[in-house]
């Protein structure tokens, strides 16, 4: 019996004392960016003799589990990739250190002018449709026309009435003024209600409904034109696009802190920005750099004001009295 | 057998270390004004948690829900472990197997590959229907709470059969030809003799799928969001991605409900179970389970469990096949097979994350489940054979973390293990799998032991035999078709885990759910397809190997009367 219970312990504890004695010296970066290994690759086949790791966390996880392993002395990460609010509230914390990186140093100023976090993305929504069952005539110009009648049944999008991204989305429109003035707003959110959009938990589930032809459009990322090619996806050429920002920032008690630095210089360098935007069609802030869609370097890309949890939630409120109807 | 107090005791140390860890540090979660364990005091969670208006409709959704998939499970499962173990129907080996294959596929696999069958605007099984009987009405819109119940139930089913099946062929036909004898019709003999010997397992089996669904998500987010029908689970989520600061406390605060339904369902199962000794079937006087002739029935019931078997489990999985060879998901048609390749297939198992997790889930699968398995023998010996207060706690205990929302438990298995030398380890997911997941191996172990009468064991220590000798010699052999059972439902649970994989993997020990769960986020539904049929190939060798070894090792002999 005492054999039996030391074979068990052993079979327990070894994997765990394999993996601690493995785990060291590499650059982690915690992100919840999705479909980054190609720029991974590229930074462990470069020059630096630093190795990068990458850790997925999604949005809904990324703020319990990096204040969770910070209070306890244990935050692994050297490098945070995330949205823009949740990085402000990392600062807040104390779990970012200040670092300034020349690679951003073209960047629009709104991007770097924070000492902590810098932001090198535009999380870019568009209406994305099925280019081989839109007709060409009937593909939208305009975001109100995704309120015409002819749509009923035919759009999927994100859960307005909890999806943060979207929520903040469809603020940014209210507040850029597309429709003019609020009571065209109110008409653009009732209209797109009056079409009985299809609900989905996030923009990653949103293409795939629009690419098996379950519905013809929806309200997604231009960047799954790249990522889910040969699918025959196509984005209506609306006037402006918005999003939120995508951010980073360096771990204030990195293990790593100066494999982080490198890592950030790599990230935010026209070398890795002009791969996310090649392998990964993200729509990034460096200078002349443009995913391989057509029509994306002739539109204007803008971000929107951050919204905080409280405006989320009450704005996701007020979408659930209207889309729920 | 054994020195009863003690064995309780150490036991309910032992699951109550395992199971109440994660679960303390969500309910400080729920008191803590902060996003993390510790923080200062507050009952706003809670408030806010139960004020909500939409908490009502919620509720009645969750009770529909559960309760419909516990039915429509169990009640599949009777018809087929009682076809697979009591008849003489052909090729039963395939038909156990396609019994428990929902169990080997990710869950966001086989709730996406049914709404590529059954959604209203294409789904392929109305456009059939359609043009069949040329109608503009789709036959069946999955996005709704019956589309809910025929997913969750599906995938629920080899919870109920692995539960069922084992009581059920360890049933002495003798009762059944008693009944008739004195003059029983074949129905009334099922209802007053087949159905209340079985009703341990039978309520094992729902409670078990009552328990599962309050817990599931995959189901609930990928079916019922889009039909805007919103349960426990999806509700917890509808929380928590709503802000940035996604609150684990008041996640926590909502599924203290699911924890307080779970532990009152137990109650109510001993209540119903207490008189264990009316369930003993197997007892020292000549126990041969036996064989019922199907004669001209035989080819009927083949072709209606082989239609069902079809329809309901083996489609899905060739709609995954299906989409696995394709670049993107597209309904059938001339142009789709034309684009048919292996490209997916070779991405997969050209990925070095791929191959790595593969090599972590089978050492997680394997070592994982026969600990788990170990441990949920003493366990259920005690709440069986032990029916005190202390083995009613321990019963409960056991259930703690698996009646947790998946979505909200691994975050208190995240708070609790930041505080170990273990986090980020493959020892870490080991441990929170047990602890979740031992009632798949408590429940058909317990069903197992409560067929078997005391008086076996008993009579081994009279002859001298020590507990372990009697338990290895004589309980064991008696208990392999329920150690089978329990096996087979972690082993292939821990390939297949997501809900604490996702928290506590980190690089190096991913695996094969959160790689899964990557391929999903980027959209990536080929190589994900391909990877799900490598997970059900895996899992298929495991069970086979599994039964193989059972039914060697059985020292039941299945007499053809």
């Amino acid at each position: 019996m005492k054999k039996l219970v030391v074979l068990l312990l052993g079979l327990v504890l070894l994997p765990g004392l394999c993996a601690t004695v493995m785990a060291a010296e590499k650059v982690n970066l915690y992100a919840n960016i999705t479909a980054i290994e190609p720029i991974m690759a590229d930074f462990n086949a470069g020059q630096s003799s630093e190795e990068g790791i990458y850790t997925r966390i999604s949005t809904s996880k990324y703020l319990a589990t990096v204040l969770t392993e910070f209070s306890a002395g244990k935050l692994r990460a050297d490098v945070l990739q995330g949205p823009l609010p949740i990085l402000q509230m990392l600062k807040e914390k104390g779990v970012l250190a200040p670092y300034k990186s020349s690679s951003a140093s073209g960047y629009p100023s709104w991007a770097t002018e924070d000492d902590t976090i810098v932001q090198f993305g535009i999380e870019y929504v568009a209406p994305i449709y099925n280019k081989e069952l839109v007709k060409a005539e009937d593909v939208p110009t305009s975001y109100m026309d995704l309120t015409d009648p002819k749509w009923y049944d035919k759009i999927v999008m994100p859960d307005p009435a909890s999806h943060a991204t979207t929520i903040s989305w469809l603020i940014g429109l209210k507040e850029a003024k597309v429709f003019g003035d609020d009571d065209g707003w109110m008409k653009f959110i009732k209209g797109l209600a009056a079409n009985r959009p299809m609900f989905v938990k996030s923009f990653g589930p949103s293409p795939a409904p629009i690419e098996s032809g379950e519905k013809l459009l929806g309200i997604s990322m231009p960047k799954y034109i790249i990522t889910k090619a040969p699918a025959p996806l196509a984005w209506a050429r609306v006037d402006t696009l918005f999003g939120t920002t995508r951010a980073m920032a360096l771990a204030a008690k990195a293990p790593n802190p100066a494999g982080g630095k490198v890592f950030i210089d790599y990230w935010l360098s026209k070398k890795a920005m002009q791969l996310l935007a090649d392998k990964v069609g993200e729509y990034v802030l460096t200078p002349g750099v443009y995913p391989p869609i057509e029509g994306v370097d002739k539109v204007k890309v803008l971000p929107i004001r951050q919204l905080s949890d409280e405006e989320i939630r009450h704005w996701g409120d007020e979408f659930q009295k209207i889309f729920y109807q | 057998m054994f020195k009863k107090p003690t064995l309780t005791t150490t036991l309910i140390i032992i699951v109550g270390f395992l199971t109440l860890c994660p679960v303390i540090m969500l309910l400080l979660g729920s008191f803590s004004k902060d996003f993390v364990s510790f923080g200062q005091f507050t009952t706003s969670k809670y408030i806010a948690a139960y004020t909500d208006p939409d908490f009502a409709d919620i509720l009645v959704n969750t009770v529909i829900f559960t309760v419909g998939s516990a039915l429509h499970a169990t009640l599949l499962a009777l018809f087929l472990a009682y076809v697979n173990t009591r008849t003489d129907l052909p090729f039963k080996f395939i038909f156990k197997i396609i019994s428990i294959i929902p169990m080997m596929i990710p869950h966001i696999l086989f709730s996406a590959s049914w709404v590529l069958l059954l959604n209203p605007s294409n789904g392929i099984l109305n456009r059939l229907f359609m043009n069949l009987f040329e109608t503009r009405e789709a036959l069946f819109n999955i996005y709704s709470l019956k589309g809910m119940i025929l997913v969750e139930g599906l995938l629920d089913l080899p919870i109920a059969y692995l539960i069922i099946a084992p009581a059920m062929s360890a049933f002495d036909v003798s009762l059944e030809e008693s009944s008739k004898v004195c003059g029983a019709s074949n129905l009334r003999t099922l209802f007053k003799v087949t159905l209340p010997v079985l009703r341990p397992a039978i309520l094992a089996s729902a409670i078990l799928v009552i328990v599962r669904s309050l817990a599931s998500f995959a189901v609930p987010s990928v079916v019922g969001m889009p039909g805007r029908i919103y349960v426990l689970s999806t509700h917890i989520y509808r929380n928590i991605s709503s802000g940035f600061a996604a609150d684990y406390g008041l996640a926590a605060a909502i599924g203290m409900s699911a924890l307080v339904a779970s532990i009152t369902l137990i109650y109510v199962y001993r209540y119903l179970t207490a008189e264990s000794g009316k369930f003993v079937t197997i007892s020292s006087r000549g126990f041969k389970p036996t064989l019922l002739r199907l004669k001209k029935w035989k080819y009927p019931l083949l072709v209606i469990v082989g239609i069902l078997s079809f329809v309901l489990i083996l489609l899905p999985v060739l709609v995954l096949f299906y989409i696995s060879m394709l670049p993107y998901s597209m309904p059938p048609s001339a142009r789709a097979f034309s684009l048919m390749s292996w490209n997916n297939w070779i991405e997969v198992l050209n990925d070095p994350i791929s191959l790595l997790s593969l090599k972590n889930s089978l050492f997680l699968g394997v070592v994982g489940a026969t600990l788990g398995t170990i441990l949920s023998i003493f366990v259920s010996y005690v709440i069986v054979k032990i029916r005190t207060t202390a083995s009613g706690i321990l019963e409960s205990l056991s259930f703690l973390s698996f009646s947790f929302p998946g979505i909200v438990i691994g975050v208190g298995f995240m708070w609790f293990f930041v505080r170990t030398p273990l986090y980020g380890t493959l020892t870490a997911l080991m441990i929170g799998y047990i602890a979740t997941y031992l009632p798949y191996g408590i429940r058909p172990l317990s069903s197992a032991f409560i067929q078997i009468h005391s008086t076996l064991e008993e009579s081994s220590r009279v002859c001298g035999g020590s507990p372990f000798y009697t338990l290895r010699r004589v309980i064991i052999p008696l208990l392999i078709p329920g150690i089978v059972s329990g096996w087979i439902l972690m082993a292939s649970m821990f390939l297949r885990e997501l809900t604490l994989s996702v928290v506590l993997s980190r690089p190096g020990t991913e695996v094969l759910a959160v790689q899964i769960l990557r391929f999903a986020e980027d959209g990536l539904w080929g190589r994900l397809s391909a990877l799900g049929i490598i997970m059900i190939l895996i899992s298929s060798l495991l069970v086979i190997i599994a039964a193989l070894l059972g039914s060697r090792f059985s020292k039941l002999e299945v007499v053809d009367r």
